[in-house]
């Protein structure tokens, strides 16, 4: 390697840092799979192999698809149901001091309940199928963008503040000029948490509260000793979560050039 | 924008016995202490002493932003509340204070955005502040791509689109070092020359009260209160060459006396200025 890398050289290079060993990591999980099943070690009714599996997605992807569809459609409906009503919430608690001080806590413990728990109440109140899922998706991602955007909002500086209250600015416009986006940031963070618990507590909640969907895929196909179907659910499931993640950290990357740097400098 | 440039109600800033006291707990601070300044329309003061005198809590009252204990300030006979609310007079701090989300040009139009200006005249009159300041071709650059000296700038211009009466400046290049300070003390005169605003300045440079001052108001470390009132001779048209003056020398020798609390100040304090 010369010594002397261009710009563009060396932000391949950090670029092939981040990418490669994840990968490596991955292909040595993938070969410990193949080698552990295809010798044996591993009988096929406890882990099929991994030529078995990609078979299955690729050959009998028609259950995936459907089951997929509609695990997506509960996940993101619950999380756009979920963040927006933590981002209100947040809003009116800074808004009015006193509403936090009565609702914060009680939000406090809502968070202590476990989410499995509370899918078969809400399936006794709501029935089975879509409704009770996205429920209960909406209250797993609605409390941590509820406490990161509470945080959020009270982020920007007192000099902010004051030199908005100088420019004799109205509540509202302090709101939308200073606080909303010293909390784009936070709510960001909030963002990428959400994404993954709404896959997870929308599979978890089929379990116990659907007749159709990845979870239920999962746990039909274990019953049946499809373990072949059972993984490839799994891997469907994991590739949801990560493209949805993905697609919100774009959309970070796009809109918030000034959240990487910069921030905190006035 | 009319009744920001309303003729009916003249009149400089009048600060009366102003006292300030902070009680956290049992302890009590007292801030400030019969504090009394009055500067004319269109007038130049400043306020000079050690950290921890006041002179921010001098401002801040005047500013709206806390409410004094004792004692009365005006702007063109308004209370603080009142100028406020007309927005009256602009405030620039040592920090910027730049929203470090929006452009420069962003920044500078806040002012008017927040007084719910219509765009081609917030465009206009930020363009034009934009200008006075010397930041012409910067309009699009974020706060952080943007040096100590001019972020100031902006921060300058942005109190400037409001047209203020009144400048309120609280050490507004204490954060420089000492060569842009001295270049921005002269182009600040010159912005001054060109509008026809009273400005309070606070600072701890003696150099920087005499160059950008009628009246240099000392004060005395907590309780804060004014110990000395000198008046600088120099006129409103003031050059780089006041500063080789021998009256120049003598101010600053008798601001330093009057700052270390000397005994030795052979001229007697200015108790009022003449025009007070």
């Amino acid at each position: 390697m010369s010594l002397t890398l261009s710009a563009g050289g060396a932000m391949a290079w950090r670029g092939a840092a981040r990418v490669v060993p994840p990968a490596l990591g991955l292909a040595a999980l993938l070969a410990a799979w193949a080698v552990l099943t295809e010798a044996g070690i591993i009988a096929p009714y406890l882990l099929p192999k991994p030529s078995a599996v990609l078979a299955e997605i690729l050959t009998n992807n028609e259950p995936l698809w459907r089951h997929g569809q509609l695990t997506a459609m509960e996940a993101l409906l619950g999380f756009a149901i979920g963040n927006i009503v933590g981002v209100v919430v947040a809003v009116l608690m800074g808004w009015f001091p006193a509403f936090k001080r009565c609702v914060l806590p009680l939000a406090l413990v809502t968070r202590g309940m476990p989410m499995v728990a509370i899918t078969p109440i809400l399936v006794l109140m709501l029935d089975r199928g879509l409704v009770p899922i996205v429920t209960v998706v909406s209250i797993a991602v609605y409390f941590p963008t509820l406490i990161t955007m509470v945080r959020g909002l009270e982020s920007a500086d007192v000099e902010y503040h004051e030199l908005l209250h100088s420019l004799s600015a109205s509540r509202l416009q302090r709101l939308l000029i200073v606080e909303l986006p010293a909390a784009l940031p936070f709510l960001f963070t909030a963002l990428k948490i959400g994404a993954s618990i709404a896959f997870i507590v929308a599979i978890t909640g089929e379990w116990v509260g659907a007749s159709a969907g990845l979870g239920y895929l999962i746990v039909i196909s274990g019953e049946y000793f499809k373990l072949a179907m059972m993984w490839s659910a799994i891997i469907v499931a994991s590739g949801l979560t990560l493209v949805t993640l993905g697609c919100v950290m774009l959309v970070e990357k796009l809109l918030g050039r000034w959240t990487a740097r910069g921030e905190g400098m006035a | 924008m009319a009744r920001l440039q309303d003729t009916s109600q003249r009149g400089g800033i009048d600060i009366r016995d102003l006292s300030m006291t902070y009680r956290r707990g049992r302890e009590v601070t007292q801030a400030l202490s019969a504090c009394s300044l009055t500067i004319p329309e269109g007038g130049w003061a400043s306020l000079i002493g050690a950290s921890g005198c006041g002179k921010s809590t001098l401002l801040r009252i005047l500013a709206d932003i806390v409410q004094p204990s004792g004692g009365s300030a005006t702007l063109g006979g308004m209370t603080p509340a009142e100028a406020r609310a007309t927005r009256s007079f602009a405030l620039v701090s040592q920090q910027s204070v730049l929203l470090p989300w929006r452009r420069m040009l962003e920044n500078v139009e806040l002012g008017l955005e927040v007084a719910r200006a219509d765009r081609a005249e917030r465009r206009r009159r930020a363009e034009e502040a934009i200008e006075l300041v010397g930041l012409r071709g910067f309009e699009r650059a974020y706060p952080h791509e943007l040096s100590g000296g001019m972020r100031q700038r902006a921060a300058i211009a942005r109190a400037l689109t409001l047209r203020p009466r009144f400048l309120l400046m609280d050490e507004p290049f204490g954060a420089l070092d000492e060569l842009t300070r001295a270049s921005l003390n002269f182009e600040l005169l010159r912005i001054l020359e060109e509008t026809s605003a009273t400005l309070l300045l606070v600072t701890h440079s003696i150099a920087e009260a005499i160059i950008l001052s009628d009246v240099v108001a000392v004060m005395s470390p907590r309780p804060g209160r004014i110990v000395h009132k000198l008046e600088i001779g120099f006129g409103h048209h003031r050059t780089d060459a006041m500063r080789d003056d021998p009256a120049f020398a003598a101010h600053e020798a008798e601001l330093r006396h009057a700052l270390h609390g000397d005994p030795g100040v052979t001229r007697p304090a200015i108790r009022e200025p003449a025009f007070a």
